[in-house]
């Protein structure tokens, strides 16, 4: 369907290469003292790029502050997180932010879309600053909305679209900046069990098109049967890393 | 540019905090353009009031008044040459000792008395267009003509109450003697500008001419208007014929004589040849006034300089007080103006950033910086200022031009109160009062409609717009701050 990007390398068989994600011991803590919440305890995982990778474990038990390391969104509290073999401890806010836009695309629950702004300036604003030619901004807006089924709504707002049809620009947005990394926190959470299904498909696709990562939240049992590889949490642990 | 329409979205989107914000900085900045409209047309009032008074360049005035009865600066002051001058000018009015004369014949005799400035050298002109700062300086002479004419009374001397008795009511009992006293004053016609009259004050006739004759006179509408003088007409002084060639119009506050005439004239007719007893000058620049005159007070003997400060100083009414309150009330109506809009405009800043925590974590979790979230809460800042201040400009303009359509007009006025009495004093004469009051040039009194001009200035509006931006730059600010201390995992965790 889009053949346009992707640029990570498939792993060779056999021989060593930079994982996308190398975490080792990594722990977080949320507040101190009495009130300390300690939210991930002592996690290890290796993601290999072009991975697919399902993260499951009841309510509360770390998922997203798991997923919030990986999007270099927080830091953790202990341990080392490594992205592309960069270590995000050690990176500023700028390269921080330039690291979220280059690297990795986010696609949320509740769809996260700025509400006065069109389905095609929603995708385009994510390239805002990255030095991209506004016509080629426009352009490939136009076209990543084409390969997520959006040509038509591409100048609809947020409120003219259905559930699925917003996650769907969100699944643009994310591609955008041509993103080695792909998470989503639940992409199918806000959505039936039908259009649930189409966006999860979806995301696999793209993922699988463009050689990306994607590392997703999700309660769908149907999900999990699929996934590849599922990590499960529980209480912060991680207590069972399974592939199929 | 594509931020741009995200901004004007989300301005849309919040309309209410918008018009709201940039209301307010409409209203601070509709002040600011009305209050600034209002005192700058009062300050031109003032001048248009100032501006005949001072003549069209004279700054100050050097003098050297005779404070009689005064210890510093008296006749005390005086080398015993000046005291005779003096004498001989000032006394003892008209020079005539009807004992002298037959009873019944009839007599016209004219003298020229010094007011109370004592006279100097014309030659401290040119000593004081020397000064350092002083671009013009013209001497003049001010005098009282007095002419005493009529019959010689037959005196009964039984009924006086012999030698020594005090002499019968009104000096000359019921004879038909006239006295007649007006002042005069002696104008350098080669430098009109800075002249007792100007060109400028003639409304009939026309102002001297260097060529024409020199028994040309200028009389003031007042005297004309008393003495039923016109141009054209012939009027005596020092027993000499002038013809009348103009009227001039005297300001309020302004010091005034009866009769000018060319300053050569009248020393001659007067017997005061090289003597004046005014310099006016006008300084090179508004800022070097007080130097010039201290200058001045420095190499005159016992001099007196009035600036044209001095002379502002009598003019008060309406305009005044009004004037007066606008600097101190607009102020502060200004100042609370803004501050209170720059105040609003952060607090609803802050409160839409807050109402926003999720979108603009999403931005951040999308690879946005810091700087362009910055960039875009300051921008439509920015926006609401501009749009604030073009309201408030448009809405300044019109309260401007509304109370300039309304043809507001205010009153200033000179009264003759004490104060005023000693400012003409040093300004060129006593209003009458003095030893030889009568016929003295005269500070004009009364009261004058100004009418107040309201335009605002095209500079003053781009100020207050430039408030406004800097208002909304500041509420921007406020807002970026905190935005930018937003995480992005705000963009997971805030429920909406
Ligand atoms: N900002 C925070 N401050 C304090 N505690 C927090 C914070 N964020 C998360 N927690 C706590 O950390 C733990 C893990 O939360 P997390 O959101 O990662 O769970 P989750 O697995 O995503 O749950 P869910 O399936 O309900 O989304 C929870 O106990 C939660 O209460
Ligand atoms: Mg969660």
């Amino acid at each position: 369907m889009q053949t346009t990007t992707g640029t990570a390398p498939a792993p060779a068989p056999g021989k060593q290469s930079t994982p996308a994600y190398e975490l080792t011991g990594v722990s977080k803590v949320y507040g101190s003292g009495s009130a300390a919440v300690a939210a991930l305890s002592d996690i290890d995982l290796r993601v290999e790029p072009r991975e697919v990778l399902a993260i499951v474990g009841a309510s509360g038990s770390g998922k997203t502050t798991l997923l919030q390391l990986l999007g270099a969104l927080d830091r953790p509290s202990a341990g080392t997180v490594r992205c592309d073999g960069r270590d995000i401890q050690s990176m500023g806010e700028g390269e921080l932010s330039r690291l979220r836009r280059d690297t990795i695309g986010f696609v949320f629950q509740q769809f996260n879309l700025i509400p006065t702004l069109t389905a095609r300036q929603n995708v385009e604003l994510v390239a805002a600053s990255t030095g991209v030619p506004a016509a080629a901004r426009v352009a490939r807006a136009a076209e990543l909305l084409g390969s997520v089924g959006l040509s038509e709504r591409a100048g609809h707002l947020p409120s003219q679209l259905s559930g699925g049809e917003q996650q769907r620009v969100a699944i643009a947005r994310a591609l955008m900046n041509r993103p080695r990394v792909i998470l989503a926190d639940e992409p199918t959470g806000n959505l039936d069990s039908a259009t649930g299904a189409d966006v999860l498909a979806l995301l696999q696709h793209v993922a699988a098109d463009n050689g990306q990562t994607l590392v997703l939240i999700t309660h769908e049992q149907a999900v999990t049967e699929a996934a590849p590889r599922v990590v499960t949490l529980r209480d912060g642990r991680l207590i069972s890393d399974t592939r199929s | 540019m594509f931020h741009l329409s995200y901004m004007l979205a989300e301005l849309r989107r919040r309309r209410g905090r918008t018009i709201l914000t940039a209301l307010g900085l409409a209203v601070g900045v509709a002040l600011v353009v009305t209050v600034n409209a209002v005192a700058s047309g009062l300050d031109r009032a003032q001048q248009d009031v100032l501006a005949p008074l001072t003549g069209v360049g004279t700054d100050m005035t050097a003098t050297r008044p005779l404070a009689i009865g005064d210890g510093d600066g008296g006749a005390e002051g005086l080398t015993e040459a000046e005291r005779q001058r003096l004498r001989e000018q000032a006394g003892p009015g008209p020079g005539l000792n009807l004992r002298e004369l037959e009873p019944g014949s009839t007599f016209s005799t004219d003298t020229f008395a010094a007011t109370r400035e004592l006279t100097f050298s014309a030659s401290q002109t040119a000593e004081i267009a020397a000064i350092d700062g002083v671009e013009a300086a013209a001497g003049s002479l001010t005098l009282s003509a007095n002419h005493v004419s009529g019959t010689v009374p037959e005196i009964d001397v039984t009924q006086g109450g012999g030698p020594g008795g005090a002499p019968p009511q009104g000096a000359f009992g019921d004879s038909d003697i006239t006295f007649e006293s007006r002042s005069v004053t002696g104008v350098d016609p080669a430098q009109p500008d800075i002249a007792a009259v100007t060109p400028s004050q003639i409304t009939d006739g026309e102002y001297f001419s260097a060529t024409g004759s020199p028994r040309q006179a200028i009389v003031s509408a007042a005297y004309a208007g008393t003495e039923g003088v016109a141009v054209g007409d012939i009027i005596g002084l020092g027993g000499e014929d002038f013809r009348v060639i103009g009227i001039a119009s005297s300001p309020i506050g302004g010091t005034a004589s009866d009769v000018y005439v060319k300053l050569a004239t009248l020393q001659s007719v007067a017997d005061l040849a090289g003597q004046i007893n005014a310099v006016r000058v006008r300084a090179s620049s508004g800022d070097l006034v007080p130097a010039v005159a201290d200058a001045i007070a420095a190499g005159l003997e016992g001099a007196q300089v009035t600036t044209a400060a001095d002379l502002a100083e009598r003019v008060g009414g309406s305009l005044d007080d009004t004037r007066e309150l606008s600097s101190t009330l607009g102020t502060a109506l200004v100042i609370v103006g803004l501050v209170a809009a720059v105040l609003i405009a952060s607090l609803l800043t802050l409160a839409s950033v807050s109402k926003r925590v999720r979108e603009l974590g999403t931005l951040k979790a999308l690879g946005w910086s810091r700087g362009a979230v910055v960039r875009q809460i300051s921008g439509e800042s920015l926006i609401q200022g501009l749009l604030g201040g073009v309201v408030g400009a448009v809405a300044g303009v019109i309260a401007s031009l509304a109370i300039d359509a309304g043809g507001w007009t205010l009153e200033a006025s000179v009264s003759g109160t004490a104060d005023t009495a000693q400012a003409a004093t040093a300004a060129g004469g006593p209003p009458g009062g003095g030893p030889f009051g009568l016929g003295q040039a005269a500070i004009t009194t009364g009261s004058e409609l100004v009418e107040i001009s309201t335009t605002p200035s095209l500079p003053l509006i781009l100020l207050a717009i430039g408030l406004a931006v800097l208002g909304g730059l500041i509420a921007g600010a406020a807002g970026s701050l905190r935005a930018a201390r937003l995480r992005p995992a705000a963009a997971l965790r805030t429920v909406e």
